[in-house]
Formats: structure tokens, sequence, C-alpha cells
């Protein structure tokens, strides 16, 4: 028990008189400690984030657009594009769709009266407004009599009031959209970034029939109708349907494949799954190598401090230490400096993911599981590399130890 | 009566193995150093003078014979009672000091008595100091190994050998890396002890170093060739004008 006492103050002063090197060592540890925990806490941060905007686009969505296949890096349109045929039938026809809208969107240069910017208009009908449940904060939505009449009439987003409307409330004063003049009759609740990062509030909605006639003279097909199934519970019989309707609609044989595509928030949510997943793996390879990393740095100067320590070892042997002191001692050290630049880790760690939020307002949940990771492994490897190098020179006869080199 | 034994070997051997190859590096040897006494050890590289010295030092085993210190048949104890045996009864001087290094000579000096476990020192720092005052070091006790000489430093590996009281100093070749002034001093300061009654056993190449010492054993081929005492010993007056008139 004195002995041991003995071997802590021993211990203790050979990591204050070797700074240098005990900070190397803790450094190894730090380092891979936070690095571990910024990774796996950034990738968790990441995964729910993107679930949580998913989600927010509302669940009974429903896309039915032209299909496209993915060749040589680009969108191909296979079939032809769906358009007011199919959503006059899909209107008349629907049982499990509650709301339909088509959708046409177009890059154009807005000006108003503080300035001009490009942006993208989006042609719908009034019940796009229910299918996303986008609110209306000032004024109003368009009605379906403007949709009928094409209407030059406009909702904007709160993007476009801050740049070319400096701010002040836009309802009632006229926009040029493309030099042809509209008015603004409502403006859209503030809805931030979506999941791609884009501006879900630098944009401006108008009738579908507006921009079709007299925006682009008279263009065939929609980009998609977009609808709302009657509850979360019947998309699936939505999706079957609008499938039916549209192949009877574009008279495709049993047996051909479909030259469009129904897009729902379920199979949305398996992109998802599989975007996360991805995400996950990628996240958790760069954790892995920050672990090899930072357990690497820690092998390295525990290894190349051997030499030296050796014949410490050596020196203490020849003048009457039994290996169990050496052990004990060194024991103590490795603890010691990795349990200390374990914490120091986790604290750099954790203050780290608050300047990351702080610096880009992605919130970024400290995960538990990734201090337990950090922590486990580096001190594992702290205590490891600190402990076996020594107690294979314990065991040397302390001649052997003092001639190692 | 006759003195006390502190060392007995009965046909001592050691052997090497590298791979297939077999080295005797000791063979048959029978030395007898009583209580008191100062002996030189001597003979060419490769003669086992070392491993001899490692081997009483209880640093290494001999593979044949028999080995008693202090009475106590060191053969038959296990790699703790070498451990105590080490500290309690030698004193081991490296021609390399080993001292630890960034740390003081006192902390040095006082190591041996960290990992004493008999308890029977109480003020270590005090027996540490008294040491270092011994060998001529009293006001160095705080310079780190590295701020000190050569000669200085081998000093302070000398205290660190006398702090735990031995009944033997072993000395392999203290005064190898030193200059010859240097070595004059530490051979003197060899004397002195053995004065006060240490037994110390050294090794050195240096004839007008082993001049110092009372008695001679000279190692060839890992055996002992000659043993006699020494008739004109050396003091550190006729070893400095000697060394004088040689330059």
């Amino acid at each position: 028990m004195k002995q041991l006492l003995k071997t802590f103050k021993v211990a203790f002063q050979s990591i204050y008189k070797n700074r240098t090197r005990s900070l190397l060592t803790a450094l190894g540890i730090i380092i891979g400690v936070a690095a571990v925990i910024m990774t796996i806490s950034a990738g968790e941060g990441a995964t729910q984030e993107v679930q949580s905007q998913i989600s927010g686009l509302g669940t009974n969505l429903l896309m039915i657009s032209t299909k496209t296949e993915h060749r040589a890096g680009i969108d191909v349109r296979m079939g032809r594009p769906v358009d007011e045929k199919d959503f006059d039938i899909l209107q008349k026809n629907s049982v499990w769709m509650s709301k339909l809208s088509p959708l046409v969107a177009n890059g154009v240069r807005a000006i108003g009266p503080q300035g001009n910017k490009s942006t993208t208009i989006y042609g719908v009908s009034s019940d796009y407004f229910d299918i996303l449940s986008r609110e209306i904060i000032s004024g109003d939505i368009f009605t379906e009599e403007d949709v009928k009449a094409a209407r030059k009439v406009c909702v904007i987003g709160e993007t476009i009031k801050r740049e070319l409307f400096a701010g002040s409330d836009p309802v009632g004063r006229q926009i040029r959209i493309n030099k042809v003049p509209f008015t603004i009759v409502g403006l859209l609740k503030e809805e931030g970034k979506g999941t791609m990062g884009q501006d879900q509030d630098d944009m401006l909605i108008a009738p579908y029939t507006t921009i079709l006639n007299r925006l682009y003279g008279r263009r065939r097909g929609y980009n998609m109708i977009m609808a709302s199934a009657i509850s979360e519970d019947h998309i699936e019989d939505a999706e079957i349907e609008a499938t039916e309707l549209l192949r009877e609609s574009h008279r495709i044989l049993e047996g051909e494949e479909d030259d469009f595509e129904v897009t729902t928030q379920i199979e949305l949510q398996e992109i998802t799954g599989n975007v996360t997943g991805i995400l996950t793996l990628i996240l958790g390879a760069i954790a892995s190598i920050s672990l090899i990393v930072g357990g690497i740095g820690i092998m390295n100067i525990m290894l190349v401090s051997v030499t030296e320590r050796t014949r410490e070892i050596g020196t203490r042997l020849a003048i009457g230490a039994r290996e169990s002191d050496i052990l004990t001692q060194f024991l103590i050290e490795a603890i010691v400096l990795s349990l200390a630049g374990g914490i120091l880790g986790i604290i750099l760690g954790v203050i780290g993911n608050q300047i990351i939020y702080e610096a880009t307002d992605f919130y970024i949940p400290t995960a538990v599981n990734s201090i337990l990771i950090g922590f486990g492994f580096s001190v594992l490897v702290g205590v490891v590399f600190g402990y076996f190098p020594a107690r294979k020179a314990a065991r040397l006869n302390p001649i052997d130890a003092l001639r190692y080199e | 009566m006759p003195k006390k034994k502190v060392i007995e070997t009965r046909k001592l051997g050691r052997v090497f193995k590298n791979g297939e190859i077999q080295v005797h590096a000791l063979t048959g040897i029978d030395i007898t150093i009583e209580e008191g006494e100062f002996v030189a050890l001597m003979g060419s590289s490769g003669s086992g003078k070392s491993t001899l010295l490692h081997i009483l030092g209880c640093l290494d085993q001999p593979t044949s014979g028999e080995y008693y210190l202090d009475g106590v048949h060191v053969n038959k104890l296990n790699k703790n009672q070498l451990a105590d045996i080490r500290n309690q009864k030698i004193g081991f001087i490296f021609q390399s000091y080993n001292l630890l290094s960034r740390t003081t000579a006192l902390e040095n000096v006082e190591l041996p008595l960290v990992y004493d476990r008999t308890g029977r020192f109480s003020n270590s720092k005090e027996l540490a100091r008294k040491a270092l005052e011994q060998v001529g070091l009293g006001d160095r006790t705080h310079h780190k190994t590295n701020e000190l000489s050569g000669g200085q430093q081998q000093r302070v590996a000398i205290a660190r050998a006398l702090v735990n009281d031995p009944s033997l100093i072993l000395s392999d070749e203290a005064t190898g890396n030193l200059d010859s002034k240097a070595s004059i001093d530490i051979a003197d300061l060899f004397v002195r002890l053995n004065n006060e009654g240490k037994t110390i056993l050294m090794i050195t190449h240096e004839p007008e170093i082993a001049q110092f010492a009372k008695r001679m054993i000279y190692l060839r081929d890992g055996k002992v060739l000659t043993d006699e005492l020494i008739k004109n010993r050396s003091t550190k007056e006729s070893a400095l004008k000697d060394l004088e008139s040689t330059t």
C-alpha cells in the first residue's frame, strides 16, 4: 500500500517532468476523441435535419410527372408531358384524391419598385396552397375565377418582398414579370430553406392559365400535377388510382411500361432513408478514419518514447524496482494521460459542435454514442500502447533493458 | 576471526545463445571478495569482465555455477527477490551514468529509496543530500542531470549507489567516458569510500586507474588469468604528477 502511494508519486512526477511527451500523448487522444465526436454528431445532425425537412413536406402528397431517365448525368424526358387532358381526367374521376393542381414552373425576371431579380414563377391552381399547406399572411390567394379568366395576379414570397419592395407591404401593388405587369394579391408566410438548401421564399405563384396563355403563349403540358390524397392512409390507393387513370388516358396497353411517374411521400421517405443511409455510411467511414488517425498518433508517440523509456525501465530495475513497480507506474501514467486527454477531447468536441452551430445555424446535437466510442477507443489505445511496451521492457533482464536501442 | 565474504562464486559460467551459435562468455569463475576489499577487474574487451560484473550485480543470471552474495545463494532467488537484493545490497555504477533525465540530482539519488520495502530509511531526502555531500556535490542537489558535467553526473550516479548503504559497490568503467583529471577524481573518491569501509569492485581498462585498487583480477577469454595484490598503489597526488609528466 505504501509502495503503491510511492509509485503514484513517481508516475505523476514522470508525467510532469516529461511535459512535452505527456502533452503530445494526450494531444493524440484529445484530437482523436474530438474528431470522432464532431464527425459522428455532424452525421446524426444531418440525418435528423433531412428527415424532419422531408416529413415537413406533407405526407399525403402525390406528384405526377413525365417519366424521366437519368442518362449520362442528365434527366431525359421519356414520355409525353402530363397535360390538361390528364388533369381533367384525374379531376373528374378521382375518388382518393381530394385536391389537384397543375404545376408549370419557369425561371423569370421580376421587376419591382426597388429592384429586379431572377426568380422562379410557379403556375398552379388555387388548390395548390392547400396541397402544400402554404399559408398567406397578407392579402389572399387568387381565386378559381382568376384561374379561369387567366388574370394577371400573383402571390409572392418573403424574399421577393424584401428585395423588390424593400420590405413594405406589396399587396395590391404591381410587379413586372418578364415585362408583363401582374397585380400582387397575397404574401406567403415565410418558410425558410428547403431540404436541398433552396430558398422557399424566393418564388412567385400565379394561375397556371395565366402563365401558359399570357407569359409563354400556348405551351403544351405541365411540369407536373400535384395532388393530395384524401388522407395519409389512402396515399397508396390514390397512387394506384392515378396510375390507372393516366394509363387509360395515355392509352398504354397492358404489359407496356408507364410513360409517367407518380411519386408519393412514401417513396420520398424511402429515398430519404437511402440518402441518410449513405450519409451515415460516409460519416461512419470518416469517423473510422479519425479514429485510426487518432489511434496512430497515440501509438506513434508511445512507440517513439519506447527507446528512452526502456532505458529508464532498465535503470529503475537496476536499482531495485520490481517488475510490478514498473508496471504500476506505467499503467498509472497511461491511464492518467488517456483520461485527461479523453476528457479534454470531449470538451473540445462539444465546444467544436457549438461553434459550428453558431457559425452555420446547422444544429448538431452532440451524440452520446460518439462520446462513448471516441472516448472508449482513444483511452483503450492510450492504455494499451502505454502499458504493453512497458510490460515487455519490465520483463527483460535489467541489463538487456539498459542496452536497448 | 576471518572477514565476512561479500562475494563468493563457484564454477560460475555464462553462455550466450545466438541462434545455433553458443558463446562461452565465462567459464569456471571462482572468486572470493571479502568485506572492505577494493578490487580492480581488468581484461581486454570480450574477456567477459562486464558479463561477470552484471552477474555479480544481479542484473544478469549465470547459466552454471553458484553465486553467494553476502551469504545469500543468489541463483535460487526469484525476480522480485533479485530486485530487492539489487535494492538493498548492491550499488551499481554504469559507464553511461544511466541517470533519469530532466530530474534533479537529489531526486536521482533518492530513487533507490523509493523502491525500498524494508522501511529501514526514514528520511530519504536527507539521506540523498548526505550521499551527494559525500561525493562532493552538496551544492548541486537541485541541478538537473543535463545541467551537470560528465564527472559531476558520474558523482551523482555514485551517490545513488551509496544512498542505500549497500554491502557492495560495483562499477562498470565508471571513468570510461571521463577525461583523465575527472577519472583520477573518481578513482580517489573510490579510495575514500573504501577507506570508510565500502567493498568495491570496479572494471577499468586504464592501468593507471586500476593502480588505485588494493587487488587486481585479470580476465582473459572468460577465465581468471591473474589475481594478485597491488603493491605500489596510486594516490591522487602521485597520479596527478604522472599525468603532468606525460603531457
